[in-house]
């Protein structure tokens, strides 16, 4: 018999706590694969490179105050902006307050090239510019409310006295967030009955070299006006609103420690179980000539293999569930893509490796360390 | 005739390096759950507890929040002398007409900014909210761009103190006051003169008005009275029950302490029936021994069973006492209905521990039913021969 077909041997021998254990490290696994995935979502913003090429100028008081119209002019004249667009927070309810959804009105025309990383069939942007009250939404969205092209759609304002009335005249994929919903800002202007109510103002800037020179001057530009301007990249802009979450974070990552340390525990007690079990058996492999080194081996052999069966069957569990089910829909739009990355899924393994190790350290010391005569005495 | 519980504490006493491996998996498990709940209960708390039930709050038709909300102040006047409105001591109707913006302070800890909540008042506002007590310095003056701050606020934000200042805009608002709002929302909000506010951030109306009716009869005379003025075009709601509708924000926390409390206790069952498989194992002679004495088969299912749950609920125990210490522990979030931070405390009730034992007796029964089944099957005479 070869030391391996030992080790297997050994492992399957009580197929019911092996069974149990494993089961025990992959929910364990799946649970904190799924908390990291979660946190993922909440404390980074998708980006990719259109994303360094865009900087956001808001209200240097807050998001709730709105811009003058005339920036825009202003803005776009200074060297270094490709496009600047209006994009205002709209904020409606559809049907129910649950279905809430990102809306914004900007200038239709601009849209697509300062967010070039979404895709859109070239005919229904047309038909989105040419009808002021048209709208395109993203996929996630449409699917979320079975909504077709075509579609006319209510929303009630919460935030601003109006509600808009929109057709669906496209579909766009990719891009940052498959969730948003754009229309024209013309219509919004026109529905308020007036003009230079402006969130925010998206600039895509020629070059990232640009932005350092370009935010300070748009900053300068605005000083000791009535409407003092606030300029960030779209990144330092996104993390802003995740820095308010703080607690949540600090709750996710001591939560995931907690799991990993039951794990730890669970395992090694089902460790140090085995090894007491075959305290005789030890005492025998070491009465022929194995040294402790070889006997660790070999437990540890045995428990690496049972985390490692766990880590796979939760990581790749939690893997295979989140890209089947549609978490979009199911956490009612809380999450939007919660993909599990490879990198979450290689961390996740890595536990796995390290609680293999870690758990059957201390019952295999004890059991090694026994002198012979006393492991051969006990009974089993 | 049943087992004596001592056999299954001795026993439990002897295996006690698998019996506290085993309490500890199902403690943290119980820990994590209450500490999970215990946020979502002080998120709730929060709000529950702010609103007054003696008083109405008016918002614009269609808003959902007071920050999202405007009052002309044409309407707002008209409102202020409705007849069936409570008067303070000078005679003056207790409605308070307001308005909420948002200002982005500095963090004390230096760690960047966030948004605050700050609200514009009128004089009654204090009389409408008797939670609100000043605790340092004096209240705001009409006409004068003061303000005063929550103790939560003043803790955690730069220039917060009274007798410092800080600026949002061009606007300067020195610091006059520092207010406890006994842990209701309004602990993290800053409060000003309504129309100071409003000229501060260039605003042409009201936000919301919150007032007090004399009676309920008047409350709802009131209510019927603004509601059905086409002119208005606003909602009435009692205050209570517009907070109650911010708790709604709880929701995902709850569902995530209950998602991570379900799956980690069938790990937690795992390795409990794990534990107890162990102990059947272990005592096969015990149990021959037991039958023959004359012990029944249902005997010793049910002293298996008995001794998996008393593992799991003293687990349960422990992983109360674990999260005990969380009890009343500041922490905050970001609330996507005002886009501020929202301050609040964990809340540990006597319910939540109580649900915190039921999982630990789930996982108890779930453990045990298995092995003990295997232990009361067990042939008595093979139970005898095993060594």
């Amino acid at each position: 018999m070869t030391l391996h077909g030992f080790i297997l041997r050994n492992a399957l021998r009580n197929k019911r706590r092996m069974l149990l254990t494993v089961l025990s490290v992959a929910l364990s696994l799946f649970l904190l694969v799924t908390l990291q995935t979660a946190l993922r979502e909440l404390t980074q913003p998708a980006t990719s490179e259109e994303a360094a090429l865009r900087i956001v100028v808001r209200h240097k008081v807050s998001l709730g105050n709105v811009l003058p119209e005339k920036y825009q002019s202003r803005i776009e004249r200074l060297p270094g902006v490709a496009y600047c667009m209006k994009l205002t927070w709209f904020g409606g309810i559809y049907q129910d307050e649950r279905n809430f959804f990102p809306q914004f009105a900007v200038d239709a025309e601009k849209l697509f090239p300062v967010f070039a990383e979404a895709e859109i069939d070239p005919r229904q942007l047309d038909a989105f510019i040419k009808e002021k009250t048209a709208c395109v939404v993203g996929r996630k969205t449409m699917q979320r409310f079975g909504w077709k092209v075509g579609d006319k759609i209510i929303l009630r304002g919460t935030v601003w006295p109006v509600d808009v009335e929109l057709t669906i005249r496209g579909v766009y994929d990719g891009g940052i967030d498959e969730t948003n919903l754009f229309f024209h800002h013309e219509y919004f202007d026109e529905l308020m009955g007036r003009k230079g109510l402006v969130g925010t103002y998206w600039l895509k800037v020629t070059d990232p070299s640009v932005i350092p020179g370009l935010v300070e001057r748009i900053d300068t530009a605005f000083r000791n006006t009535n409407a003092e301007t606030k300029t960030e990249t779209e990144r330092a802009f996104q993390l802003g609103f995740i820095s308010m979450f703080g607690n949540i974070k600090l709750l996710i990552r001591s939560i995931s420690t907690v799991i990993v340390f039951t794990l730890i525990l669970v395992t090694a007690s089902t460790m140090s179980m085995t090894i007491r079990e075959r305290a005789r058996e030890i005492a025998i492999l070491k009465a022929v000539g194995f040294d402790g080194r070889q006997l660790l081996g070999v437990i540890m052999a045995e428990s690496f293999g049972l985390a490692m069966a766990g880590g796979l069957l939760g990581c790749v569990g939690a893997w295979l569930v989140y890209s089947h089910i549609d978490v979009y829909s199911l956490s009612r739009g809380f999450f939007i893509k919660f993909d599990v990355t490879p990198h979450i899924l290689v961390t996740g393994l890595l536990v796995a490796a390290l609680l293999g190790v870690v758990s059957c350290l201390l019952p295999a010391r004890t059991s090694i360390r026994a002198s012979v005569v006393d492991g051969l005495k006990e009974l089993d | 005739m049943t087992i004596p519980l001592k056999y299954n504490l001795r026993n439990l006493r002897v295996r006690w390096r698998l019996t506290l491996a085993t309490m500890l998996g199902v403690a943290l498990v119980v820990a994590v759950f209450i500490m999970v709940m215990a946020l979502a209960r002080g998120l709730k708390a929060t709000y529950v507890s702010t609103g007054d039930p003696r008083n109405l709050l008016v918002l614009r038709k269609g808003s959902t929040a007071d920050t999202s909300s405007q009052i002309t102040r044409d309407a707002a006047r008209r409102i202020k002398y409705l007849d069936g409105i409570a008067r303070d001591e000078h005679g003056e109707p207790l409605a308070s007409a307001e308005i909420v913006v948002l200002a982005t302070l500095d963090r004390l800890d230096g760690a960047g900014t966030a948004n605050v909540l700050v609200r514009g008042v009128g004089a009654p506002a204090f009389a409408l909210r008797p939670s609100v007590r000043l605790v340092e310095g004096r209240l705001i003056q009409p006409g004068l761009r003061e303000c005063v701050v929550s103790r939560k606020i003043a803790e955690r934000f730069a220039n917060g103190r009274v007798g410092q200042s800080f600026r949002t805009g061009k606007t300067v608002w020195h610091v006059v006051g520092m207010f406890d709002a006994a842990k209701t929302a309004y602990d993290s909000e800053i409060w000003v003169d309504a129309d100071e506010a409003r000229k501060a951030f260039n605003r042409d109306f009201y936000g919301s008005i919150l007032l007090r009716p004399v009676n309920d009869a008047a409350a709802a005379a009131l209510t019927q009275r603004m509601e059905s003025d086409r002119l208005l075009q606003i909602r009435v709601l009692p205050e209570t029950e517009y907070f109650r509708d911010q708790t709604k924000m709880a929701g995902p926390i709850q569902f995530l302490g209950t998602f991570l409390a379900t799956i980690m206790s069938i790990g937690a069952a795992f390795s409990a029936m794990n534990t107890m498989y162990a102990a059947v194992g272990a005592r096969t002679r015990e149990i021959g021994t037991l039958r023959v004495l004359g012990f029944r088969r249902r005997a010793i299912y049910l002293s298996f069973l008995v001794e998996s749950v008393i593992l799991a609920l003293a687990g349960g125990a422990l992983g109360c006492l674990l999260s005990l210490p969380l009890n009343g522990v500041a922490t905050g979030t970001f609330s996507w209905t005002t886009f501020a931070e929202i301050a609040f405390e964990f809340r540990i009730t006597g319910e939540l521990l109580a649900k915190g034992m039921g999982f630990a007796l789930v996982m108890g029964v779930l453990g045990g039913l298995l092995p003990a089944r295997v232990a009361a099957r067990k042939p008595v005479l093979d139970a005898l021969r095993a060594v």
